[in-house]
């Protein structure tokens, strides 16, 4: 069994140019080095029913040794404001609205200016019963206040303390927004504390944690999970009624001499600051990506999008378990040498060789063709999307349906074992955090397991199987990705004739959903060899690269669901969901779009009378059409399976598409995706509905372009059989030699 | 929010359907028969807890027996004892683990 963990890592950047460095950030807890390769991967899957895998060593400047260290990772989001003077006021009064999501999940703080090294300074959090507490510590002695009742998990409540430093009077107020139905879990409580406490020096004020150590920048813990809106902070103790009307009001007066600190999180919603509205200017900065542009303690469902009315979504949705850069120290830099073909690459690390648990750990990165500099008619989309969307997935481990979805036991693999252990990586834009709201981010900073060879069987190592057909057939083609693709648009598709995207393009941004519109119809030709894709909209962030961001919304085959308004994108303002929903189904761009999945197993196709056209004879030269088309394969011994599209007029296949073959006997494993039932019956699955299924369609489009789908993710996975000479190797490869061929496809202008 | 609650699954399990029994072991991976469909799902969905799982070995050739302990964080539960070669094997093997816990026959 190889050891896939023992060494981790990531590249940066994710994807690279000739010329450009990409650092590996690499930490081991065991090894104390490891050999290093530069590889090309032609195949990443180890299966030994299909090409093996397949990886070159091109030889860099820095394959041999290298040293490793641990390199520990800190998750948890938290909000930081380096400590200024105004912070320092022997008095205090400090108030917020909190949405608690994990209240019993162990002691949390909310707001504070405490050193948990030291235990001294100021926090307001709840203990591990879910109660508010104040607590106030400094060399003179401590004090804590309790509220009398826990609050509620996902429930409002405006809470507040004060503390004055003449007479040593604490306070402690908890009222909930809501007090119907058994909701008011409000109190206020009051106390005694030494007077005169000495504030630690050069201690951050923290929302959603506190400090362990001193500095700007420090570690934090007691991380808290829920949302938190309008913190304010004033240098007097202040009654309940005054601080909350600080609170509610969306801009205190700056000129209040009392106020330290009113904070705007609805501001620069892609950012990582949070702003001050007071004169003091205290900003801060943000940490792990905690969830922003949603609802705040004041939205009242008169808009769902933040960007019509931000007042409303001036909360930020901290969690303990938020992880979006590991901050690792680089281990390795190399430069790309110019001549080195774009591609799917990887450091491989290897240690313990001769060892019967050899370690053989992988960090994967991209080399792009640059743009502008095409190399090769062809170009194969790396997903980057996609493969960032399911980084680290945890639905397997987590939910407790994958079981009866996936309609088998589940086969885990070392890095999944690994996952389960070690949540601190961060998870997949799939699961849930441990508070069970959503992952919206999914960030490169940090290693990927299923992103690399030997990794689990979906997206990453099933388009290898691509890559590696191309190399025996001796197609040549450039590899460009999916955040270039967002980047620069269609000036980066149409320097090629013919571009493939693989077996699960899931995920689009506006900009490369319209660049591939915008290539189809400029004569370019598009090869979908997947399925379900082009599904979800999502954003890239504006400046930093290779972060991405979806809102699952209330649609579509989502393992979470989105909170109410709060499906709107922070990083561009732009709805999520699925683009189905946003007048764009995949149907529009590439005359399928996703109807089920079936993991039962995968089918063969059956040849349609289309495929008889004489306009496609070239697409089925050398196919008998009275045969089953792919009835084998890697993924369930079909061609048509795992998740599988189909031809809809209604959605937006063009009239002129010719549907050539269809899976639609599907059997009882194939289960409709939820957008397509809009009333229920017993009818809706596979063996009842010629609805699930998977169709293989061709059209042209505008200024001599076409289209090509297969609308199957098992497809890739069927290309390699027999030693790669089978029915859907001579299909693909058809298409692939006429789409290379510049002469228009006539006959379609009726 | 959107929660899947494992003892939401309440198809009620027949002790005395052994032909469910031998339906699966003729054909663990399937096809089923709509019945054998719904005792399958009851065992999949509600194995919260103590899910049993595989562990791959040596990809498409060796698993191990597993169980997934139901809490983030925590080590999956290992049974080196108990590795198959086949997935039909290990399917059926843990089928007949449910059927124990669920009717409280052992099968042979």
């Amino acid at each position: 069994m190889r050891d896939t963990t023992a060494v981790l890592g990531y590249a940066w950047p994710l994807v690279v140019s000739p010329g450009e460095t990409v650092s590996f950030h690499l930490s081991s807890p065991t090894l104390d080095a490891a050999q290093v390769r530069i590889v090309r991967v032609r195949c990443a899957d180890p299966d030994p029913d299909g090409p093996g895998l397949k990886l070159s060593e091109p030889g860099s400047a820095i394959d041999g040794r290298v040293a490793l260290r641990d390199q520990p990772v800190h998750p948890g989001s938290a909000a930081i404001i380096a400590d200024r003077p105004a912070l320092n006021a022997p008095s205090l009064a400090a108030g917020c609205f909190i949405y608690p999501t994990a209240p019993l999940a162990g002691p949390q703080t909310v707001m504070s200016r405490w050193r948990a090294d030291l235990g001294q300074g100021w926090r307001l959090g709840l203990d591990q019963a879910g109660h508010l507490v104040f607590e106030v510590a400094g060399a003179a002695g401590a004090a804590t206040l309790t509220s009398a009742r826990p609050v509620l998990e996902r429930e409002w409540v405006f809470v507040g303390a004060s503390y004055d430093a003449a007479s040593g009077a604490i306070t402690l107020i908890q009222r909930s927004l809501d007090r119907l139905g058994g909701r008011d879990s409000s109190s206020l409580t009051t106390g005694q504390a030494p007077a005169s406490l000495a504030w630690p020096t050069e201690t951050a004020l923290v929302f959603a944690a506190h400090a362990f150590e001193s500095g700007a920048d420090p570690l934090t813990s007691g991380h808290f999970d829920g949302k938190i809106d309008r913190p304010r902070l004033f240098r007097e103790p202040l009654s309940e009624e005054t601080l909350r009307r600080a609170c509610e009001m969306l801009a205190p007066s700056p000129a209040d001499p009392a106020l330290v600190g009113a904070w705007d999180f609805s501001q620069e919603m892609a950012s990582d600051k949070v702003r001050d509205l007071s004169t003091n200017r205290l900003d801060g900065q943000l940490r792990h990506m905690p969830m922003r542009a949603i609802a705040g303690a004041n939205w009242d469902g008169s808009v769902v999008q933040w960007t019509e009315r931000p007042e409303l979504y001036g909360a930020i949705h901290f969690h303990s378990d938020d992880m979006a850069d590991c901050g690792w120290q680089p281990d390795l830099a190399l430069k790309i040498p110019a001549d080195w073909r774009s591609g799917f690459y990887a450091l491989k690390l290897t240690a313990r060789e001769s060892s019967d648990d050899p370690v053989e750990s992988y960090v994967s990165f991209f080399v792009r063709a640059p743009l502008g500099q095409a190399k090769a008619k062809l170009a194969l989309v790396a997903t980057t999307a996609t493969f960032l969307a399911y980084a680290n997935s945890a639905l397997r481990l987590d939910q407790v349906h994958a079981e009866a979805m996936l309609e088998g036991v589940i086969a885990l693999s070392r890095d999944d074992v690994y996952i389960q252990e070690h949540r601190e990586l961060g998870l997949s834009t799939y699961d849930t955090h441990s508070d069970g709201s959503g992952w919206c981010y999914s960030t490169a900073k940090r290693p990927i397991l299923n992103m690399r060879p030997l990794g689990n069987t979906f997206n990453y190592v099933n388009d290898t199987h691509i890559i590696d057909w191309l190399e025996e057939l001796g197609f040549d083609y450039d590899v460009i990705t999916d955040c270039d693709i967002d980047r620069h648009g269609a000036q980066l598709l149409e320097a090629y004739d013919c571009v493939i995207t693989p077996s699960h393009p899931e995920y689009y941004s506006r900009n490369m959903i319209d660049a591939f519109d915008a290539y189809q119809r400029g004569g370019g030709r598009h090869i979908y060899l997947g399925g379900n894709g082009f599904y979800w909209r999502i954003a890239w962030h504006p400046t930093q690269p290779f972060q991405m961001e979806i809102r699952r919304g209330m649609s579509g085959l989502r393992t979470w669901e989105g909170e109410p308004g709060e499906n709107g994108l922070s990083f561009n303002g732009e709805p999520s969901g699925l683009w189905r929903t946003h007048g764009r189904p995949p149907q529009r761009l590439v005359g399928v779009g996703f109807d089920a999945q079936v993991f039962t197993r995968s089918y063969p196709y059956e040849w349609l009378e289309d495929a008889r056209d004489p306009r496609v004879s070239w697409l089925v030269e050398g196919i008998d059409l009275a045969k089953p088309l792919g009835d084998f394969g890697l993924r369930g011994g079909g061609a048509a399976g795992l998740e599988v599209d189909r031809v809809e007029p209604t959605l937006g296949s063009p009239p002129h598409l010719l549907r050539l073959a269809t899976a639609d006997r599907l059997d009882y494993g194939g289960v409709p995706t939820l957008e397509e039932l809009r009333t229920l019956h017993r009818g809706t699955m596979g063996d009842q509905n010629a609805l699930v299924r998977a169709d293989i369609a061709f059209f042209p489009t505008a200024a001599g372009g076409a289209v090509f789908a297969t609308g199957s993710i098992a497809w890739c996975c069927a290309l390699t059989c027999n030693g790669y000479d089978n029915s859907v190797s001579r299909v693909t490869g058809n298409v692939l030699r006429r789409f290379l061929d510049p002469a228009p496809f006539e006959g379609f202008d009726d | 929010m959107l929660v899947n609650y494992p003892e939401a699954a309440h198809w009620q399990v027949d002790p005395s359907r052994q032909d469910l029994v031998d339906e699966m072991r003729a054909r663990p991976r399937g096809p089923h028969s709509h019945d054998l469909q719904r005792l399958l799902h009851r065992m999949r969905w509600t194995g919260v807890g103590k899910r049993h799982v595989l562990i791959t070995l040596d990809p498409g050739r060796r698993w191990m027996l597993a169980r997934l302990p139901g809490q983030r964080g925590a080590p999956v539960e290992t049974f080196p004892n108990r590795v198959f070669t086949s997935l039909i094997e290990a399917e059926w093997t843990v089928f007949a683990m449910r059927w124990e816990a669920l009717t409280g026959q052992k099968l042979d």
